[in-house]
């Protein structure tokens, strides 16, 4: 199993310029990953550097605090979607799940879903920030809302993935959404234990080392 | 001079804040007459049913904290906000655009979005923490060719809040022309007045309680 193939390499910051995305690029087409993940005023660039490429681009809406109106992270979407983004990657609405607005936290979701036709949609969950209850709550509502992948953070809050998040995540979802962990993993070891506990793609902001591979091939 | 109130955009943006939080922000703008309020847009509906006949305006972030939304998309959530019933925007520029030294799209992110609010008050936030002090200079310049109101320090989000020698670098440019927002870090009145001699018109904290009666507030966002 080639664990590079479940790589979304990422790049978010604010002051990544032009030629940082390049390289983020060329590396995901010299690694194989699966994707880039990236910034919507960055899909039209990744899209020329990667058209005809295997390599898929993954843009973030409403990131990273989710806090944006609903029919502007629906627009985000869809505009990113004709730049050439294959993936969208939102943030669940924080505020509103806090709040127990649980329709409120549906239609944003559900509205973004609508506006992307049938492209996968991933929703950032941001687990750092809930409780147990709440990561269950979230995950209902991916469910509801048709979401095709749940990810467990954005990098910009506290914490990134946890074992004990991704376990609460797949006794909720089972096999009807797939799984992103991300948010702390650099090497091939952790990668391929998440991997083993059901994720189907990991989010990584750099190359991952290779510590043990005698342990990764173990796992797999 | 007004009063120290005045000055204030009681500012709540953290992403887990609830509705609820959002009405007790907005009922200690009209008690205490702070300026305005400074909400994330999904929360813009809810800051106008709770302000409608009071004097206390709604400034709503865009492209908020990190800048990097396509520009239609900020256009798109301007839009939005003023339909709900924003008075003001505090855009964040695109950064990385600014690092690229492609001034011709940072120019026109922001004008892209001024172009549709004509009426009402842009502020460009520049996050400084990230600039040197020759990008603080452009990114201003840039703000005020793009149609900014007011020049702003900081998301609250990047490395640091404002300096003293960010407003110094930035009224530089300003001068007396356009006005200028320091945020990020202001938790007391000592800091508050200090900025204010050094001519800014407008202050972004969630710490605005405190600074009006005299306190130290130990908030962090």
């Amino acid at each position: 199993m080639d664990i590079n193939a479940f790589i979304d390499y990422t790049l978010l910051n604010s002051t990544a310029t032009e030629r940082d995305i390049v390289n983020l690029c060329h590396k995901a087409l010299n690694n194989n990953y699966y994707a880039v993940c990236i910034n919507s005023c960055y899909v039209p660039l990744a899209k020329q550097l990667l058209n005809k490429t295997p390599v898929k681009i993954c843009s973030v809406v409403g990131f990273p605090l989710g806090a944006m109106s609903t029919k502007a992270k629906a627009f985000e979407a869809q505009k990113a979607i004709e730049n050439g983004a294959d993936e969208i990657e939102m943030v669940i609405n924080l505020g509103l799940l806090k709040s127990k607005n649980y329709i409120g936290l549906l239609k944003d979701i559900y509205d973004v879903k609508m506006a992307i036709n049938h492209k996968p949609l991933k929703v950032i969950i941001e687990i750092g920030e809930l409780s147990k209850n709440e990561i269950i709550k979230a995950c209902e509502i991916c469910l509801d809302a048709n979401a095709n992948y749940i990810k467990t953070s954005t990098g910009f809050a506290h914490g990134g993935a946890t074992f004990t998040a991704i376990k609460i995540i797949k006794k909720t979802v089972k096999d009807d959404i797939k799984i992103v962990a991300s948010g702390g993993i650099n090497d091939f070891e952790t990668a391929a234990k998440y991997i083993q506990l059901g994720v189907h793609r990991i989010g990584a902001t750099q190359e991952l080392k290779a510590t043990k591979p005698s342990l990764v091939k173990e796992i797999l | 001079m007004k009063s120290l109130n005045k000055f204030i955009d009681h500012t709540l943006l953290k992403a887990t804040a609830t509705q609820k939080d959002i009405i007790t922000l907005c009922k200690e703008a009209i008690r205490h007459d702070f300026f305005s309020v400074c909400i994330n847009s999904c929360y813009v509906s809810l800051a106008k049913e709770q302000l409608k006949n009071t004097p206390v305006k709604i400034c709503s972030v865009i492209g908020f904290p990190l800048g990097t939304m396509s520009t239609q998309s900020k256009v798109c959530e301007t839009e939005k906000a003023i339909q709900d019933g924003a008075d003001e925007i505090d855009m964040v520029m695109n950064v990385g655009f600014l690092k690229n030294k492609d001034y011709d799209a940072v120019l026109k992110d922001i004008e892209a979005v001024k172009h549709i609010m004509p009426n009402q008050t842009l502020k460009v936030i520049l996050e400084t923490c990230y600039l040197e002090p020759d990008e603080i200079l452009k990114a201003s310049e840039l703000a005020i060719d793009g149609g900014a109101d007011y020049i702003k320090t900081s998301t609250g989000f990047g490395t640091r809040g404002a300096s003293f020698e960010d407003i110094k670098l930035m009224k530089q440019v300003a001068k007396e022309t356009t006005k200028i927002k320091a945020s990020g870090g202001i938790k007391d009145a000592e800091t508050a007045l200090k900025y204010i001699n050094l001519g800014v018109q407008r202050l972004g904290t969630s710490s605005g309680i405190a600074i009006v009666n005299g306190e130290t507030s130990d908030s962090n966002h």
